[in-house]
């Protein structure tokens, strides 16, 4: 048994280190390590830097663009990203569309779309949750109906992240409502969100912040070619563009980043005038956290290996998105608790690109609280923790 | 024994919850947000004429010599209802300040948080210092005629909207003093909290007052500030309460409304007992409560700060667990601005927080 990382695998962090620190712009870095939200262009910008360099789509098949990294390779490239302040690259496009194409679309498709999505120039928006179907996902009911050589879709999705930038969204609609089972009149399709009909309306979360919205779609005609795989087959795409995202999920590499911020404002802070850090009840807490985070690093290394010898990825990606979740959003209390008096002035835009007001407290300070308001979503958004309890307990109990 | 509220108490409480029912809902607290102000004139006159400013000061100074259990009531029909009106920074800290100080200037100035012509604020805390009152790194050098004070007080609570300050300084040891907002070499920052109450960052360099500014005797004033800041926590727990009952009622409701594989999602177990668990914390948070309301007010400062701290650290603890499971229950709809939900959350997180967070009345109570 070996347990650290092998010669290769260190050659090849010190690798992207060094590309890291000679490629990443530095007023990306600062949006990304102030905690700030980025920009359009920031996101766009270090998205084609990656794809220039390929790495924007490093676990897709060779001949299309991927890098042959391992599950652990790609794990240690996620972390040392993180540690240099390097945003992740959004999943919508890479993790998941990308996937799904190259697995069931077909060739004109992955032709016309694949090479917008390895350098970014394409935005995608994910539009699966309705207003009604949120964990009975396949509850769905935003329809498209066969009219000639397109489909007429209407209807409306929600949480859709960052869907005020999308050029392009895929959808999930309903094609066949006489179908037995929910499940089984679904199709996955690709609409132009500039297309006449679709209406994008901001949701503010409770943090302040616009990351999520509602698309409707009001007649919107769908040229029949967008449709992805076979009519009445979305479901089954669906199910496969989830459990794809297993690598990454327990947002290790993030939430060892947390860690370091955590302590870095706990070194900051006083108690009792001595430094937050070296108080016994902080420390018992932190310990509490570093500990748990140590298990889950371990647990999703030994879990990514073994799903590479053929272990059913279904509740193993379940378990890593419980316990991530989890560890991340403890982070962030830890984090609030820590700002003290100073997490309560609400500072939404703080440390965002152009952001130069601040009115009380550090940056690290006024973004605790909407940070930790912000991450009750990763329990919720992907499946909800208490869905996630459903599928492994189906997978592994039988019931 | 019993817990029960006498017959004025329900009188004053049902008048307050009508008149709030009738000018201040949901959507007239997210048009005040818009505003970016924490005070709204009329509300505030409103509330004053209703008596609940005056309710719990001296007579002599026009109240009606309440005691904590009505500030307790008041508060939680302002916490029900997300009003962000510095209430707390004047009748409850300002106010007991002031009367405790005493001094010729005191019933005149009692007389105005009465009547809510004139707004004060407290301020004690300090950057760098976490939760201990008291901190002094603000100094109130002897001068000619007055005083100089220099250093900053953080997030002090009400000071928005206050023309008088009262803050802690050392003064061969911790002093009160009353400053007016205008004065030369004072920085007032102010700013909005999660949920919308206001507060300031109060910045001296070289502030010039008179001698009158002091409250009370210089180097006394360690007993006052304390007993101030337990009565502040023992009003922002009542406050605590009455969000918390809010959010029982709307979880509830989604719980039993929402549908999702054809079924009402309070039907699943896992969401049921979770719920029932919030229920229980719910009533053991709430006696807490009322045993703050009443040792606030006794004289033996061990037993109360006893009391108030272990009341801080139950409702603390509390509040952050319903925080987190009626999001989580009700999903992606807690998460936005539009719901009400996020405000109560955000409402229980500054209550949390000011006045000693849980960590600080935990250790406080384990050392007396």
């Amino acid at each position: 048994m070996e347990l650290s990382l092998t010669a290769e695998q260190t050659a090849f962090r010190d690798e992207v280190h060094a590309f890291l620190k000679e490629n990443l712009p530095e007023d990306i870095k600062h949006t990304q390590t102030s905690g700030g939200h980025l920009s359009k262009e920031q996101h766009q910008r270090w998205h084609k830097i990656l794809g220039d360099k390929g790495w924007s789509t490093p676990l897709w098949p060779l001949e299309h663009g991927g890098t042959g990294w391992s599950p652990v390779e790609y794990a240690v490239f996620d972390e040392e990203c993180y540690r240099m302040g390097a945003p992740r690259v959004l999943p919508f496009s890479v993790s998941m569309l990308g996937p799904v194409l190259i697995n069931f679309g077909n060739d004109e498709q992955r032709e016309r779309f694949l090479p917008g999505i390895r350098s970014g120039e394409n935005w995608w928006a994910q539009g699966f949750s309705e207003p009604g179907a949120g964990s009975d996902l396949a509850s769905l009911k935003t329809s498209a109906v066969r009219d000639g050589d397109h489909y007429v879709v209407n209807g409306q999705k929600t949480w859709t992240t960052l869907g005020q930038h999308g050029d392009w969204i895929f959808c999930l609609v309903r094609t066949d409502a006489s179908a037995d089972k929910p499940q089984t009149g679904i199709s996955f399709i690709l609409i132009d969100m500039r297309d006449p009909g679709v209406e994008v309306r901001p949701i503010i979360t409770l943090d302040g912040s616009h990351e999520v919205n509602e698309v409707w779609f009001t007649d919107v005609h769908v040229p029949a070619e967008n449709l992805v795989g076979q009519e009445n087959m979305g479901w089954t795409y669906a199910k496969f563009l989830l459990q794809n995202e297993r690598i990454g999920i327990a947002g290790i590499g993030q939430s060892k980043e947390q860690l370091v911020s955590l302590r870095r404002l706990a070194a900051a802070e006083k108690k009792n005038g001595k430094p937050l850090i070296e108080d016994p009840s902080f420390r018992a807490k932190l310990s509490e956290v570093e500990i748990e985070l140590r298990a889950l690093d371990l647990t999703n290394k030994r879990m990514l290996v073994e799903t590479e010898r053929g272990m059913d990825p279904g509740p193993v990606s379940s378990m890593l998105k419980i316990r991530g979740s989890e560890v991340a959003q403890r982070l962030f209390e830890l984090k609030m608790d820590a700002a003290g008096l100073y997490a309560l002035p609400f500072q939404p835009e703080a440390g965002d690109a152009g952001w130069n007001d601040q009115l009380a407290g550090t940056l690290a300070q006024a973004r605790s609280a909407p940070h930790y308001l912000n991450t009750r979503k990763i329990s919720i958004f992907g499946g909800s923790n208490e869905i996630q309890r459903s599928i492994v307990s189906k997978m592994m109990l039988g019931f | 024994m019993n817990f029960d509220y006498s017959e004025e108490q329900k009188m004053l409480v049902q008048s307050l919850e009508r008149t709030l029912a009738k000018t201040y809902d949901f959507e007239t607290y997210r048009s005040q947000l818009a505003t970016k102000s924490s005070h709204d004139p009329a509300l505030w006159s409103s509330l004053a004429e209703l008596g609940i400013m005056a309710m719990p000061l001296p007579e002599s100074a026009g109240g009606f010599d309440g005691d904590h259990t009505d500030i307790a009531l008041i508060s939680a029909e302002l916490g029900r209802r997300l009003v962000p009106e510095p209430y707390v920074s004047n009748v409850v800290l300002s106010a007991f300040v002031l009367n405790a100080c005493g001094g010729e200037n005191a019933t005149e100035q009692l007389g105005e948080i009465a009547t809510g012509e004139t707004k004060h604020a407290v301020g004690f805390y300090e950057p760098g210092e976490r939760h201990n009152p008291l901190a002094l790194g603000t100094k109130a050098e002897k001068t000619a005629d007055g005083w100089s004070i220099t250093g900053h007080k953080a997030v002090v609570l009400g000071g928005d909207t206050a023309s008088k300050l009262i803050v802690s300084a050392d003064a061969g040891g911790a002093s009160l003093f009353m400053v007016p907002v205008d004065a030369d070499g004072l920085t007032v920052r102010k700013y909005q909290l999660l949920d919308g109450r206001g507060a300031a960052d109060l910045i001296f360099d070289n502030v010039s007052v008179g001698a009158d500014a002091l409250l009370g005797e210089s180097g006394q004033a360690e007993a006052i500030i304390l007993d101030a800041v337990d009565r502040g926590a023992a009003a922002l727990v009542a406050d605590s309460l009455g969000a918390i009952e809010e959010i029982i009622d709307m979880t509830k409701e989604y719980l039993r409304t929402r549908t999702q594989f054809g079924r009402p999602i309070g039907s699943f177990q896992v969401l049921a007992h979770r719920m029932v668990d919030l229920l229980v914390d719910y009533e053991q948070a709430k006696s807490m409560s009322m045993e703050a309301s009443v040792e606030a007010d006794n004289e033996n400062a061990t037993a109360r700060q006893k009391a108030i701290s272990a009341c801080k650290a139950k409702v603390g603890a509390v509040s952050r667990k319903f925080g987190k499971e009626s999001i989580q229950m009700h999903g992606g709809i807690g998460m936005t601005d539009e719901y009400a939900l996020g405000a109560y959350v955000k409402r229980l997180l500054v209550n949390e927080t000011m006045f000693g967070d849980t960590e600080y009345h935990l250790e406080r109570y384990s050392s007396l």
